[in-house]
Parts: structure tokens; C-alpha cells; sequence
């Protein structure tokens, strides 16, 4: 009995963790010109956290560049990332989308 | 009457913490003054900052004795990317001592919440580059009566100095200038305070000038990510005060000029920072007898929200 309980909860797990890691979407590569320090990193962070579908954010603050990954099915395009940027105080130095994923047509 | 002048002369002298402390600002930057670092719109930065103060080189032979404690909150408020508004609201408690004309020691003391400070500053220059920023930013705000005035003890009305407002609207301006690499920060400020007169009594005008550096300490290497940093700090201010005022005359033994040079410490995370600076004088020119200054210790912290 205890080890059939076992078997179903890691069986859950196992679905939760493939579900959330299938749901991932495209990622970007954005480069933050005048990024110098993580309290401003956190501006930034925030600004890109608010768009619509985002799911990650991983910041590299000696490379002043922040990688977003958008949720299955969302998309990321450059004027609205740079619409946060600006919005933190910041500039856009480039955008670049890191992958073709086939889920990322259509939001 | 000497007395009198002594009492004024230092007073004055808290007044200028009260300014000093509260025209600090929310960014991670200096401890003693202000930054052109951006708040990002719509976010709310917190400040708060405890501080203690002591002035007991009298040269007069009074023996006087100045200590202070305080506390100051800072909201900041990013409404555009450029435009930041700021509110700071200072609670001060001072105690006084000095001999009076028999000798004996004479104690006075307030506590209370000080006079608030509102102020905006606009990034009016910016040159951002990969890991590194340079801006420029006016500011300008007005100090607010919002401290009581009319404190009294058992001997009489404070004098205007010792209470925790100072009864008046008082603008204030200045631009500051900051450029931040990753490795480090320089900022430099110049502003200066119209004092207007209230119950008899003006404060002298303030001009200062302020520079700021910060060196990372730690992590000496970054390696990806978002690290802590630990910034070594020295700080100096350059601050002149005019004479007070009292019922349209001079005061001789107050206002004067000081420099304090401040050695420090900050640890700046993404969403707080701790910081903390020892205020030294390096040189002091003051009026008169105006009492002068021993150091002034600031600790505090900052949160993003």
C-alpha cells in the first residue's frame, strides 16, 4: 500500500515537473547598457517581470545581460523590451530571441 | 545674553544634521547625500537611517554638550524613469547640557519628529554603456514645518535651535552628478538651502558640496549572476552655513564652515542594502563661539519594493 503511494506521488511529481518544463517558451537575450549594480538589477528585473507571459528571469550583471524566458505560447518583442528597460531607467543595448522553439507562434 | 548665543550657536549645529541626514536618498549610492541613480517608474525604494551625533568641543567655557539620536525615513518614488519624488521625515532627540551662571549644570533637551522634506529630482542627463552610466540630476523640494516649534521644559521655550521644527518653509536645490561602473561609483552633489524666518528667528542659508567614492571590495571577481556587493565608501562634505538670524539681527556665534571626511561601508543586494559611516571633521571654521563638532555615526538600511 505504502509503496503504491509512493509510486503515484512520484508519478505526480514527475508529470508536474515535465509539465513545467515543457510549458517553457522562447527565450531572449536582452543587453542592459548602464547596468553597474544588483540594486538597479532589481528595477529591471521587475520592469521585464511585469510583461504579459514571462516566466523566467536570469540577470549576469558583469555582462549586463538578462536572458527572459517567456511561458509556452507568449512571444517577446524588442519594443516592448525596451519599453521596460527604459522604463527601469536603463537602455536597450541589443535584443536577440536565443531559440526557434516551435511553441513560440502566437501568443 | 552669552549664554543665550551659546545655545543658539549649537542648536544651529542641529539644524544642519536634520538637513544633512534628510537630503540622503534611496538609490544605493552615498550615505550622507544624494544620487542620480534612477528609481524605476512605478517602484517604491525605503530608506531608513539611524544616526548619532556628538558635538562637545565647546570653546567657550561653558562645557557644553551636544548629543543627538535620530532616525530618518526616506520613500522614494519612481513616477517616470526620469522623475523620482522623494519624502523624508526625520525624528530627532536631542539633549543639551552646558553650565550655567552659578555653575550648576543646566540640561535641556526635545524629541520629535522633525520637519519633512519633499523633493523631486529628474534625470536630466544620461549616457549609459555597457557596464557603466553617467547621469545628471537636478533636484529641487522644500522643507516642511511639520516638527513642533513650541517645545518647552521647566525653564522656558526652547530656543528655536533645540526644537524639532523649525516653524518655516525652506527650498531647497541643487544638481548631483553620479558616474557607476561595475567596479566603482563617484558622485558628486551641489545644493543649497533658502532658510526662511519663523518665530523671530532665520536660519542661516546652506551651500554645500559633496563628493562620494565606492569601491567593490567583494566579490573582487564576478562570475555571473547577481552577487552582493560590498562597496568600501569615503564620503566628504563641504558645508557652509550663514549666519542665523534672530528678530532681523545677526547671530556672531553661529554658522561657519565644515568639512567632514567619512570612511564606510555598504553591502548592496538586488533587494536591500546595508550600510553604515563615521562622519569626521577635518576642518572646521565656525563663528564665534559656535560649539564644534566630534563625529557624527550613521547606520541603516534600504529595501526595494
Amino acid at each position: 500500500m505504502t509503496s503504491t503511494i509512493r509510486t503515484l506521488f512520484l508519478g505526480l511529481a514527475a508529470a508536474v515537473v515535465s509539465t513545467t518544463a515543457l510549458a517553457a517558451g522562447p527565450s531572449y537575450q536582452i543587453e542592459v547598457e548602464g547596468l553597474a549594480c544588483p540594486f538597479c538589477a532589481y528595477g529591471i528585473e521587475k520592469q521585464l517581470g511585469k510583461i504579459e507571459g514571462v516566466q523566467t528571469i536570469e540577470t549576469d550583471i558583469e555582462a549586463g545581460r538578462v536572458i527572459v524566458t517567456m511561458d509556452d505560447g507568449h512571444t517577446l518583442d524588442e519594443s516592448r523590451a525596451e519599453q521596460a528597460v527604459d522604463r527601469a531607467g536603463f537602455t536597450l543595448g541589443s535584443f536577440e530571441p536565443l531559440d526557434a522553439s516551435p511553441t513560440t507562434n502566437g501568443q | 545674553m552669552t549664554h543665550h548665543r551659546h545655545k543658539t550657536a549649537s542648536g544651529h549645529r542641529l539644524f544642519a544634521v536634520a538637513a544633512m541626514v534628510a537630503s540622503g536618498l534611496t538609490q544605493a549610492a552615498p550615505q550622507t547625500f544624494n544620487t542620480a541613480l534612477p528609481v524605476a517608474e512605478g517602484n517604491v525604494v525605503l530608506r531608513e537611517q539611524f544616526l548619532y551625533r556628538k558635538a562637545d568641543d565647546d570653546p567657550s567655557p561653558a562645557r557644553r554638550d551636544l548629543r543627538v539620536n535620530g532616525a530618518i525615513t526616506v520613500l522614494g518614488y519612481g513616477l517616470t524613469s526620469d522623475l523620482a519624488l522623494f519624502g523624508a521625515l526625520p525624528y530627532l532627540d536631542k539633549e543639551f547640557d552646558l553650565d550655567g551662571p552659578g555653575g550648576q549644570r543646566i540640561e535641556r533637551s526635545s524629541r520629535g519628529l522633525g520637519d519633512a522634506r519633499l523633493f523631486a529630482r529628474y534625470t536630466a542627463f544620461r549616457d549609459d554603456a555597457p557596464g557603466r552610466t553617467f547621469r545628471i540630476a537636478p533636484f529641487l523640494g522644500v522643507e516642511t514645518p511639520t516638527g513642533d516649534d513650541d517645545e518647552r521644559d521647566r525653564f522656558s521655550r526652547l530656543p528655536q535651535p533645540l526644537q524639532s521644527g523649525s516653524g518655516s518653509w525652506d527650498p531647497f536645490g541643487g544638481v548631483v552628478l553620479t558616474y557607476q561602473t561595475l567596479a566603482y561609483q563617484l558622485d558628486a552633489q551641489f545644493a543649497y538651502q533658502a532658510n526662511t524666518e519663523a518665530n523671530g528667528f532665520k536660519f542661516g542659508d546652506e551651500a554645500r558640496l559633496d563628493g562620494s567614492l565606492q569601491y567593490r571590495l567583494w566579490p573582487r571577481k564576478l562570475s555571473g549572476g547577481v552577487p552582493g556587493f560590498l562597496y568600501g565608501v569615503l564620503e566628504a562634505n563641504l558645508i557652509h552655513h550663514e549666519k542665523n538670524e534672530v528678530n532681523g539681527m545677526r547671530d556672531a556665534d553661529s554658522g561657519g564652515t565644515q568639512l567632514f571626511l567619512s570612511p564606510g561601508l555598504q553591502y548592496v543586494t538586488r533587494r536591500w542594502i546595508i550600510e553604515g559611516i563615521v562622519q569626521l571633521p577635518a576642518a572646521q571654521d565656525l563663528n564665534g563661539a559656535a560649539l564644534e563638532d566630534d563625529f557624527i555615526t550613521r547606520i541603516g538600511f534600504r529595501i526595494n519594493f
